[in-house]
């Protein structure tokens, strides 16, 4: 693998010298599925708007796809300023090296100052890819980005698990972060107005496509693992006995839910312990975790914390999860459960 | 297989504390990146299948050796201690480029790391290696499967709510592994004497043929400080309970009432609401 030493960067020759400060603009990328785009895509323009504000410059989303021209009309309750789209055949599918191909050329043009990814699958893997390409620093999960009156930069992050922050200074523009778009909020516009679109043209060589997409597993959302699922059913002493476990699958399967459970419920066998979320299992963050009688000891619900949706279904109203969940059903689950499954059978596709 | 894994030592997250009077870390106990000690035992499992050598190398202060030792005593064959003065307080960019120079002098089919460390958790190692290198890189690797015969690997890489992208590339590669690819080795205790009598390289800047002055990070840590709170969305404390229980709202900082709402109806009723509030929420959507 000698010869190869070159093409380690020599760092005193760099494009993006701090002293140069021909950076402008706050971007981010814009993710869509199925014609549609992500929320996450709406959150991160609003924050990339305030970020904006504070250094006086324009926003703009980045669009990258195939067929997706009509995706920058969508922003127009964000009062975007501008939306790159980068169309092509060859970007239909996510592949990291087209793509930060792609986006690399985009930039190089353009110049922004700040490049924002959400931290999902696709941007967790292309933001490092792009800091490298553009040989700046990455910044990952960032909780606060400050504007000094020079305009340098400064970000503050978790570190050590949250334990502690860093905050940490940028030598070198422009900023490629990441930023969790669940602790964002939607920020609409006063003002609806439609971003000004600028359609890319990229010259992508898919010689330089180093990795190939083989196939795409869909998970059974039943036997995913619990810190993976979307939708979390969690059963504790209430279920009484393994028996009752039965209707609960049934459920499961119409809800594309993961089964999970307390302590208890591992201890008495009635699912596996791989299964248990708590202090001594695994820490869940579903959008929906049904929590079918548990009583919310601490040891369980400092992992359930992540959660955007808690629904409890408990026979004590003064349970300590009623203070937790954002719905509480008082009843005897083994009385709401199969009501629940044969109501959601008549309200939900079938298929689904 | 000639597989290199980058490893780094980190403070056990789950001892570490913040000490606000001295605005530095406290209760810190050196550890191997429980990250990194999946990635070296996949190489380990590798090795004992296709054959070749597992090198592991670090970046780091003279404490890292003892991470490096347990690698060793784990299996490795060779460990590699980048130890330098001119190293310390690198950012993660300086050290890919420090990583990459080492690496490329040397002969590899494979390198391994961690996706992200468990302490600052960056996640750019990865990228920045294979960028230098111009490799072919594969982030958040649950499965990898080596055809030695004809130099390709294929990887499963983790995506969304359980689903996985199967990807195939040519070796040499990178790969970044998450902690769910496999469960750490435990070694024989014939594997830990051994390991015990191997000994680790230690290669300083200048043997490298790295100026250190020539090394300019993208990132400079400027301070660590307490997290601060997230807010909290706080309610008036309800007036009708007790001076007790108010007390301990208080004492606790607020309720965080999240418009928590209580049904409690027969269960057909309770469960048409629950249906509702579920399709309000986006959770389910009706036929």
């Amino acid at each position: 693998m000698a010869g190869k030493d070159q093409e380690i960067p020599q760092q005193t020759s760099n494009s993006h010298s701090p002293e140069k400060n021909d950076t402008k603009g706050v971007w981010f990328i814009a993710e869509h599925k199925d014609g549609k785009l992500e929320k996450a895509a709406f959150l991160l323009a609003g924050e990339c708007k305030s970020l904006a504000a504070k250094l006086g410059e324009e926003t703009a989303a980045i669009i990258m796809g195939h067929q997706i021209k009509d995706l920058a009309t969508e922003f127009a309750p964000y009062a975007i300023d501008k939306a790159f789209v980068i169309a092509d055949k060859r970007l239909e599918k996510y592949t990291g090296d087209t793509y930060v191909d792609a986006l690399e050329q985009v930039v190089n043009l353009n110049k922004p100052s700040i490049i924002l990814f959400a931290t999902t699958p696709m941007g967790n893997d292309l933001a490092p890819r792009l800091a490298a390409r553009l040989k700046v620093g990455l910044i990952s999960r960032y909780t606060e980005i400050e504007v000094a009156k020079d305009k340098k930069l400064t970000a503050r992050r978790p570190i050590h698990g949250g334990k502690a922050q860093a905050t940490v200074l940028i030598l070198r523009k422009p900023l490629v972060a990441t930023v969790d778009p669940q602790s964002l909020t939607l920020q609409k516009s006063s003002a609806v107005k439609e971003p000004q679109v600028i359609e890319c043209t990229v010259n992508i060589d898919s010689k330089n496509n180093k990795t190939r997409l083989l196939d795409y597993l869909k998970a059974d959302p039943c036997a995913v693992c619990v810190s993976e699922a979307e939708i979390v059913i969690g059963v504790g002493k209430g279920l009484a006995c393994a028996d009752n476990l039965k209707p609960i699958e049934e459920l499961a399967r119409i809800l594309g839910a993961s089964i999970g459970g307390s302590r208890r419920a591992t201890d008495e066998r009635w699912i596996v312990d791989e299964r248990r979320i708590g202090l001594t299992g695994k820490t869940i963050a579903p959008r929906l975790y049904l929590i079918c009688g548990i009583s919310g000891a601490f040891h369980h619900t400092l992992s359930i914390k992540g959660s955007q949706l808690m629904v409890a279904i408990n026979t004590d109203r003064n349970a300590p999860i009623a203070k937790l969940a954002d719905l509480v059903l008082v009843g005897d689950m083994q009385q709401i459960i199969p009501e629940l499954t044969k109501q959601l059978r008549e309200v939900m596709n079938p298929t689904t | 297989m000639k597989i290199i894994v980058c490893i780094k030592q980190v403070p056990d997250p789950t001892i570490v504390k913040f000490n606000i009077e001295t605005g530095a870390l406290d209760n810190i106990r050196y550890i191997l990146d429980p990250v990194d000690e999946v990635a070296v035992s996949e190489a380990i499992k590798i090795r004992e299948r296709d054959g070749g050598k597992v090198t592991v190398i670090s970046l780091g202060p003279p404490r890292v050796e003892e991470a490096l030792r347990t690698c060793l005593k784990m299996g490795a064959d060779e460990a590699i201690h980048l130890c330098d003065e001119a190293f310390d307080n690198l950012d993660v960019y300086s050290t890919s480029i420090v990583l990459a120079k080492f690496v490329a002098k040397r002969q590899y089919d494979l390198i391994l790391c961690g996706r992200e460390s468990i302490d600052e958790g960056t996640g750019f190692l990865g990228a920045g290696i294979a960028e230098w290198l111009s490799l072919p890189l594969v982030t958040a690797v649950t499965r990898l499967d080596i055809f030695a015969d004809t130099r390709t690997a294929r990887v499963h890489r983790r995506l969304k709510g359980g689903d996985r992208e199967i990807l195939e590339c040519q070796l040499p590669a990178v790969f970044t592994v998450e902690s769910v690819l496999r469960k750490p080795v435990y070694p024989p205790l014939k594997t830990i004497l051994a390991g015990l009598k191997k000994s680790v390289t230690k290669i300083d800047a200048k043997s490298l043929g790295i100026d250190p002055r020539s090394i300019e990070p993208a990132t400079a840590v400027v301070g660590i400080s307490q997290p601060k709170p997230r807010l909290k969305k706080t309610a008036t404390i309800d007036s009708k309970l007790s001076a007790h229980e108010r007390m301990k709202l208080l004492m606790s900082g607020g309720t965080q009432q999240k418009g928590s709402k209580t049904i409690e109806k027969a269960p057909q009723q309770a469960v048409t609401e629950l249906i509702q509030f579920l399709i309000a929420n986006g959770i389910i959507s009706k036929q």
